[in-house]
């Protein structure tokens, strides 16, 4: 295996390979800073010019542009809380930065911590070849079921003003979810008689609206000035080289949140979104001081976004060694192996295993160099949350409508995005956690999916198996520091 | 005199036969694409098997229709019933085509909502490939033989997709065929179901046999059954489905599902398409899935091709869709969906 590792670095470091990542590199950053449009769209027209060429090579090619595009996301999130589907867990903390003059510091933060869980994600890959098939089919839906349920306990977490708020929010989130065709009983629920809405409601469509859309209505409502609170001299350690040490100085929760977020990408059922939200919960729970979350807090960029670039990497794992993809970029992805003429399976991580590690490589590679690349214009980019509102608003409003309407190609699209915006604006105003919607929203029908799964596999009983046990024990000690720590806090 | 007698008798013959012919056969109109865009709906997201044939035959599309563009357009949604309502509704001016489920025939059989098609009224271009379907149980399994299954009084767990989807009616509809005591688990998508078999949660699954190949080649289960006309290659020694011992309506029922697999991979027009751009199409499309560089890009692609043309999928459609209603009420028993 030691020899299929260097053989794979070779392989990575080919001058043909080498040079073709560096090609797509910067065509992921740009995809990623592009809201909605996403890893698939480029996956799908880079496919085409694979044919023919050398597996090693191929992979480079596809993987340098994927492999950046969650390292380029945070940058709309930030400076205008416009997210693509997994960023949107950075608006929560990254645009109060942008607003407080610390945008440079927010991204500096977020390509720091974007690099460290591309790389972590890339070893956890490295690491977990040799025992993926038990670890893999270790899992199912039982333990999906609780995983989406040990999500959902932060929904309360996030909630730091009111509970009960919280509470209400994440619940509207998983109704939203509930809207198109259930899978058990094949009724179409809250459709309305739309067609467009079978399918149910996107969760991009819900993200840029509820927090682009609402911050573009705030924008608009308040004095004319610009995002930035502040004026640009006034701010002290706001650049981004302090993102950059903030990283490291939070290193342990940064290789933590790395590390959670390659588990649930290695997991195929939980899904990207899971993963950014799930590490932002668990940053703000694990912090001392919880309430300085939602108004700016660099841990709440830290978490999220090292947990979106590791969860490619954990979830390369299921695709290569089952053929089983963990998401629909992966599923994109999949379809190039196969032009590639790579099966996944067995032979893969046998006969090919050096092309296995040579992805490894090109994904840690990509992202520390796509990285470094951003880390050169992020610090000019900081400055538009220094721009007046009248020029920021219109732009931002094209910018966010582009964006979910190329989720699915639909006019529905900007209705639910137009929509969502107005709710988003309501619970800015009166107080309702807006994370915690969206991961209602993220892990509703997930959750309620694998809940029927799993009394149809194995009735009540599935309760009783080992790691679904453990995750449960999870939950409630969750819920019970979190309500220590409340008591705690109002006695103070 | 008898010169110019026969003289204008045989211009008369010949204008008469000229007009008959013109008439009769639509001659392809090439002309008409020169320099025009046709756009090929694809009715699910990029990246699925429909989207890699679709891109494939786009291709070659655009090589036998000189001067002409061929781009794809995917249209995904409720379960490709939007993108077929918008190939059905479009201008039938030859600029549209589009490809999607046959699965559709049982959305379309029992009346499901949103439905804007009748499958019957396209004109159909071709069809790239025949869908066999396999029944497959974990190679951990106890089930040896079809006959072992059938003969379980154990209900037996079989992985499917959501309620409504084609592949759950088909499951639903072979367990009838069978008189087998199979349980579909509805709720598993894309490979999620293979997996629920490696995990032992599940027993087995009915689907397609190029949907299943890498399970099959990964030799992770044994294929107990094929629903299809014919035997495909790779699979000579496993029974057909009409070589089974059963009853009337469980023959009907197999030769419903085996119907749907021969016309996999359509490529359909809207209703009325002007005739003489239809032809050009069927000709591009014949010549397209013929060329053996298509054949050549297929099998880098690991995608078969067993095409049927013009006229003859017509044909086969409406063969399928025009069920005598005894065989409409017996699907639409099985097959229960709320409205």
């Amino acid at each position: 295996m030691f020899e299929a590792l260097i053989h794979g670095l070779y392989l990575a470091l080919s001058w043909k390979a080498f040079s073709l990542m560096m090609l797509t590199i910067p065509i992921g950053l740009t995809l990623g800073i592009l809201p909605g449009v996403g890893g698939k769209v480029g996956l799908a027209i880079l496919i085409p010019f694979c044919y023919g060429m050398p597996p090693e090579v191929g992979f480079a090619f596809l993987l340098g542009m994927h492999a950046v595009v969650h390292t380029g996301s945070p940058i709309p999130a930030i400076l205008f809380n416009t997210p693509d589907g997994p960023a949107a867990a950075t608006c929560v903390d990254g645009y109060p930065m942008a607003q407080k003059g610390e945008a440079g510091r927010a991204m500096g933060a977020a390509l720091a911590a974007s690099g460290v869980g591309g790389v972590v994600g890339a070893i956890c890959m490295a690491l977990t070849i040799p025992v993926v098939k038990p670890v893999v089919l270790a899992f199912g839906p039982p333990e999906f079921f609780t995983m989406t349920l040990v999500g959902l306990t932060f929904v309360a977490v996030m909630a730091s003003e009111s509970l009960i708020k919280g509470l209400m929010a994440g619940g509207m989130g998983m109704i939203i979810s509930f809207v198109g065709m259930d899978p058990q009983t094949g009724v179409v629920r809250f459709a309305f008689n739309q067609l467009y809405l079978f399918d149910g409601i996107n969760i991009v469509n819900v993200v840029i609206g509820i927090f682009a859309i609402a911050e573009v209505i705030d924008l608009g409502i308040q004095e004319a000035g610009a995002i930035a609170h502040t004026r640009p001299e006034d701010v002290k350690g706001a650049g981004v080289w302090q993102g950059i040490k903030d990283t490291f100085i939070h290193w342990k929760l940064t290789v933590r949140a790395s590390v959670i977020g390659s588990i649930i990408g290695m997991v195929p059922g939980l899904g990207g979104d899971a993963a950014s939200w799930i590490c932002y919960g668990h940053a703000v729970q694990s912090s001392k001081t919880p309430e300085r979350f939602g108004k700016g807090a660099v841990e709440g960029v830290l978490a999220p976004e090292a947990a979106n670039n590791s969860k490619e990497g954990g979830g390369l794992i299921p695709t290569l060694a089952f053929g089983i993809p963990a998401g629909s970029g992966m599923a994109v992805l999949l379809g190039a192996f196969m032009v590639l003429g790579l099966v996944p399976g067995q032979e893969m991580l046998t006969k090919h295993l050096d092309v296995v590690f040579s992805m490894v490589w090109v994904l840690a590679f990509a992202n520390v160099i796509g990285v470094l690349i951003s880390l050169a214009f992020v610090g000019q980019l900081a400055k538009i949350s220094f721009i007046k509102t009248s020029i920021i608003i219109p732009l931002i409003l094209s910018f966010a409508l582009l964006g979910s309407y190329l989720a699915t190609s639909n006019f529905g699209d900007i209705f639910v995005t137009l929509a969502m915006g107005g709710v988003g604006y309501g619970m800015k105003a009166f107080k309702f956690p807006r994370g915690s919607f969206v991961l209602g929203m993220v892990l509703g029908k997930l959750s309620e999916n694998y809940l029927h799964l799993s009394m149809n596999l194995y009735g009540t009983k599935f309760l009783l198996r080992p790691i679904t046990l453990l995750l449960i024990a999870i939950v409630i000690t969750s819920i019970v520091y979190q309500i220590i720590r409340k008591r705690k806090m109002v006695t103070r | 005199m008898r010169t110019k007698k026969g003289f204008c008798f045989a211009i008369i013959v010949a204008l008469f036969l000229s007009l008959v012919t013109t008439l009769n056969a639509a001659n392809p109109d090439f002309d008409y694409y020169k320099g025009k865009t046709i756009t090929y709906i694809v009715a699910t997201k990029p990246g699925g098997g429909y989207d890699v044939y679709g891109r494939l035959i786009s291709k070659y599309l655009q090589k036998y229709i000189p001067g002409s563009l061929v781009i794809v357009k995917n249209v995904a949604g409720a379960g490709h019933i939007i993108g077929a309502n918008e190939t059905y509704m479009a201008k039938p001016d030859g600029r549209t085509i589009g490809t999607y489920n046959t699965g559709l025939i049982y959305a379309q059989l029992v009346g499901l909502q949103g439905i804007r098609f009748d499958l019957a009224k396209y004109r159909y271009i071709g069809k790239a490939n025949s869908e066999h379907r396999v029944l497959l149980v974990s190679i951990n399994s106890p089930y040896k033989s079809i006959k072992d299954l059938i003969e379980s009084k154990e209900p037996i767990k079989m992985a499917s997709s959501g309620v409504g989807t084609a592949a759950y009616n088909e499951t639903i509809i072979v367990a009838a065929g069978l008189g087998a005591n199979l349980k579909p688990i509805p709720g598993y998508s894309g490979r999620e179901g293979e997996m629920g078999m490696m995990r032992g949660e599940v027993t087995g699954t009915i689907g397609s046999y190029a949907g299943l190949i890498g399970f099959i080649k990964a030799k992770e289960c044994r294929i107990l059954l094929q629903i299809a006309n014919r035997k495909h290659k790779d699979m000579p020694d496993v029974p057909l489905a009409k070589e089974l011992n059963l009853s009337d309506k469980g023959r009907k029922f197999m030769a419903i599902v085996a119907g749907n697999g021969d016309l996999g991979r359509l490529t359909a027009a809207p209703p009325n398409t002007q005739p003489g751009r239809l032809e050009a199409l069927r000709e591009a499309y014949k010549k397209a899935l013929n060329d053996p560089a298509l054949l050549k890009d297929a099998e880098k692609m690991m995608v078969d091709i067993d095409p049927a043309f013009g006229d003859e999928v017509e044909e086969m459609m409406k063969e399928v869709m025009h069920q005598p209603e005894e065989n409409v009420t017996m699907l639409r028993s099985v097959i229960k969906v709320e409205q």
